[in-house]
């Protein structure tokens, strides 16, 4: 294929993206001229090339619109909801077509099918056929997605039907800036149009504009086209390949320099560049969510007219970036998804307003980031989930034994529709309940070292939460060690660790038969030893430990480890076909040291080892996580309790007293070879000094750039809590949070001291490392 | 730059195994990377010799050692990178000597008393003057295509 039928291709195919989302948009805003002159613009577009590269087929289609949308766009023909079918229709041909040529370089044959398709648009053309069509149209409008917030302009109200009001919330935040693009250098365009529409009022036959467009048309795409260049995925995979080499290059030369003075300095410009262009070269694979939700209003439309359902769509945080292979890899479960919650969450229209909702359902979809991963939520308002219905059709289809279904509790029965060949649709439609569905949306989302979440009340609405990483490429992992080697565990599925010392290691796990077992704050925890799952050389049973409290997707597990090494953003390298087949990795990666290390990959560790699904475990899951809440480590300390956020917590030491040093007047503990400053909330040192043997509870947490230590007579419980405002004002109380049910302390790990100028200064500087 | 016979010949690179030379042709091997530092698999097929650092990606390299029942190497090995459709993988072996002209007129099939599993891995072998230089392809040894070949 010559290079101007590719860009022909890719300009095309971007101008009938445009088109789909104006077409949708034009629903909601049938008056919107402007709307009308940006399809029109794509259409020409096409037909403008094609002519020139001698698609027949494209020509003639795309002629034909064009004829359509000039009498639109001429103020002669009013927007309905067939002539928005027809065009969509035309759309759908047109990219066929295109996707024939990008695949075998000719149209296809199909050209006597065209002019069906040719001849129902110049039917379209005449006003009578608007006229019949009219009466539908409010019904349509209402049941038409709203726009999408924020990102596409939204003129001022040209209101069309009643019914419209309710499909556009003006929200005040939402209002704001779309007025600022009133004043922005598109408006002026619009207007003439409707002007233009308005005086001539004598209705001209039918006649084609044979001129091109209006000028206008050309600053705002040209001015994109200017500053942006297209760029292959496969050199930004490989760019990001060598920055990856270049950082380790600079660790060497970091070592290897670091003796001469001379050289820190130009090494530490190195890698500062190093950085600076990882971050880039990251950057420039990000794309925004708006690339594949632009495509989501369309597929709402045609599901609610198929369905007969009335659905908005609302969407949110299109700016979130997500790296492009991501963004990829997220569009086929988002729109499995977002069939599903039109199918089974939205009621019809009667049975909503009966169960005294709006008739109108609400698809919300939303994305936002949390920490190194992107939230993707589809909301729907529907009927919610029936958790008996979900355990019967489990038993009945054999997912799950009924004796084992009672014991479940509402969280674990969600995740049966996980399963493959779950459905509970109780008609098979054309659109889903086949069977093949959230097992996908599961296995696609973890494939690329994501996960989906369920939410659901009966009644209310389903909530679907995709989390997932913000990049393929690099993910925050804890590097661990067993029997000499170097292993990745991903942070994504660790939620905490337990060290053992000498002696704790054979006398804190507990036996049933061949299984260990390790109890953690009162519940047995399966154990799996990594030594033995990977047959290496068999370890000291009593030599200190670690376990890695791992879950795996429901799975909850400890992975006993010899001994940790650092927390390390790490770059995932795939593994050949042949190491792939083992199970356990995700892959390996290069350290910054230089080493390489083997990725684990707990779900197939979790699942090799036959750990069961634990849903609740720990935490009451029935009270719903909402988003903003954060999780807290609940200890006590004199009785009290009180919670640390739990991104803060760096590891829960049991240490003997004797180990509590002071510095001056402060109690201080040695950590990794560096100095803690200590806050005795327990208050143990001045009761029980005397008794240096005596255990104590130490919670070691990140605050800024130190780390501090603070004696806990008790680890209580993980628990989501959220804020608390006040009464009245509103304003949200800091230094307390709601947590299972209680209003407990959070603990301002910022109130404790610094070591003073009494500690010497090595030791701090270690400690700010 | 020795070896030259007359009739067609072809530049192989030498390596050596054990007591034995083995020859590649220079056009299959993409890189030699001297004594890299390896990462052994748990678990991998026991002809694996275990990962290296290789351009920014994780290689994985068979062990000719391994492959042919023989005790692992006291010494680091160095590793050949070859490319195959399938992509990239190493080749641990004990060092790399000089590149050498060797002729097809000199070139004999495997011999028909060799066992079966240095049947299917050597491509015959080249009479240089004074000693055997045993053909290897990369293709042959390729990680899946071993896996299959000779399963553990």
């Amino acid at each position: 294929m010559d290079d101007l039928t590719r860009e022909f291709l890719l300009e095309s195919q971007e101008g009938l993206d445009r088109m789909e989302r104006c077409l949708t948009d034009l629903e909601t805003r049938p008056g919107d001229a402007e709307l009308i002159a940006e399809i029109f613009r794509s259409v020409h577009t096409i037909k403008g090339t094609t002519g020139f590269l001698g698609f027949s087929r494209l020509e003639a289609l795309s002629h034909t619109g064009e004829n359509l949308l000039g009498l639109l766009r001429e103020g002669e023909l009013t927007v309905s909801p067939s002539i928005i079918s027809g065009l969509l229709a035309l759309l759908d041909r047109l990219r066929g077509i295109l996707r024939a040529i990008e695949e075998t370089g000719g149209e296809g044959d199909g050209a006597h099918d065209d002019s069906a398709m040719i001849a129902q648009l110049k039917a379209l053309q005449e006003p009578s056929a608007v006229a019949a069509e009219s009466a539908l149209e409010e019904v349509a409008v209402a049941a038409a997605p709203a726009a999408s917030p924020g990102k596409r302009r939204r003129p001022g109200r040209r209101s069309h039907s009643p019914s419209q009001g309710a499909s556009l919330p003006e929200l005040p935040e939402e209002a704001g800036p779309p007025r600022d693009d009133e004043g922005s250098p598109r408006a002026p365009e619009a207007r003439p149009n409707a002007a233009a529409s308005m005086e001539e009022t004598d209705p001209r036959p039918a006649r084609p504009t044979k001129e091109p467009p209006p000028a206008q048309e050309t600053p705002a795409a040209s001015a994109t086209a200017d500053s942006t260049l297209r760029v292959d995925v496969e050199l930004l995979n490989r760019m990001m390949n060598l920055v990856g080499e270049l950082v380790l290059t600079r660790n060497q030369i970091l070592q290897a320099t670091s003796a001469d003075a001379s050289f820190s300095l130009l090494g530490r410009r190195l890698d500062m560049v190093t950085a600076d262009l990882r971050e880039s070269v990251m950057k420039a694979r990000m794309q925004p969510v708006s690339y594949v939700f632009s495509r989501f209003p369309r597929l709402v439309r045609d599901l609610s007219l198929s369905l007969n359902k009335r659905v908005r769509l609302d969407m949110e945080g299109q700016e979130t970036e997500l790296d492009k292979s991501l963004l990829e890899a997220i569009r086929d479960p988002l729109t499995h998804s977002i069939r599903n919650a039109i199918d089974h969450g939205i009621e019809s229209a009667e049975a909503r307003l009966a169960a005294g909702k709006p008739a109108e359902g609400v698809v919300r979809l939303r994305a936002c980031h949390e920490g190194s991963h992107v939230i993707v939520e589809v909301h729907d308002d529907g009927a919610g989930m029936r958790i008996e219905r979900i355990r019967e059709k489990a038993v009945e289809r054999g997912l799950i034994a009924a004796q084992r279904a009672e014991q479940m509790n509402e969280r674990e029965i969600l995740q049966l529709i996980f399963l493959p060949g779950f459905s509970t649709a109780a008609a098979v439609t054309s659109v889903s309940g086949r069977g093949v569905g959230m097992d996908v949306v599961r296995t696609n989302v973890e494939k690329i070292g994501g996960k989906v979440e369920v939410e659901s009340r009966a009644g209310k609405g389903t909530i679907l939460r995709l989390r997932i990483p913000l990049t393929l490429a690099i993910i925050p992992a804890l590097i661990v060690r067993s029997r000499g080697q170097n292993f990745a565990l991903p942070q994504s599925s660790l939620t905490e660790l337990v060290h053992l010392s000498t002696g704790q290691s054979d006398s804190r796990m507990e036996w049933l038969e061949n299984a260990a077992l390790y109890r953690l704050r009162g519940h047995l925890l399966p154990l799996v030893f990594l030594d033995r799952l990977l047959q290496q050389a068999p370890r000291d049973a009593s030599a200190p430990c670690d376990i890695a409290i791992l879950n795996a997707d429901g799975r909850r597990f400890g992975l006993v480890i010899d001994g940790l090494a650092d927390p390390e953003e790490i770059v995932v390298k795939p593994l050949a076909a042949v190491l792939r087949e083992i199970g356990y990795y995700a892959g390996a990666t290069i350290l910054g040291n230089g080493e390489m290390a083997l990725i684990l990959n707990p779900g197939a560790i979790a699942q090799h080892a036959n750990v069961g699904f634990t849903g609740e475990f720990e935490q009451s899951q029935a009270d719903v996580r909402q988003a903003g809440q954060r999780d807290y480590l609940i200890v006590a300390t004199e009785g009290r309790r009180a919670a640390l956020p739990l991104e803060t917590v760096v590891r829960i030491e049991r240490i003997p007293q004797s180990r509590i040093e002071r510095a001056g007047s402060r109690p201080v503990l040695r950590f990794e070879g560096t100095l803690l400053p200590l806050d005795d909330a327990a208050g143990f040192l001045a009761g029980s000094a005397s008794n240096p043997d005596a255990q104590t509870t130490v919670v070691v947490c990140r605050d800024g750039g130190r780390q501090v230590g603070m004696t806990v007579s008790e680890v209580l419980d993980v628990s989501a809590g959220s804020s608390l405002s006040e009464a009245g004002t509103g304003a949200v109380a800091d230094g307390i949070t709601l947590l299972q049910e209680h209003v407990t302390g959070v603990v301002q790990l910022s109130d404790i001291p610094p070591l003073d100028a009494a500690v010497p200064s090595a030791a701090r500087e270690e400690d700010l490392r | 730059m020795k070896e030259v016979s007359a009739g067609r010949t072809e530049e192989v690179c030498s390596v050596r195994v054990g007591e034995t030379l083995y020859g590649i042709p220079i056009a299959h091997v993409l890189e030699i990377l001297g004594k890299p530092a390896t990462q052994p698999v748990p678990l991998a097929p026991y002809f694996v010799g275990g990962l290296v650092h290789y351009r920014g990606e994780v290689l994985t390299a068979v062990s000719l050692r391994r492959l042919l029942g023989m005790e692992a190497a006291r010494a680091p090995e160095d590793v050949l990178v070859f490319e195959t459709p399938e992509g990239l993988f190493g080749l641990f072996v004990d060092s790399v000597g000089e590149v050498l002209h060797v002729s097809a007129a000199d070139h004999e099939p495997n011999p028909t008393t060799l066992d079966a599993r240095r049947q299917a891995l050597f491509a015959g072998a080249w009479k240089l003057k004074d000693r055997l230089l045993v053909s290897l392809e990369p293709e042959r040894l390729e990680p899946m295509r071993l896996a299959g070949a000779f399963p553990a």
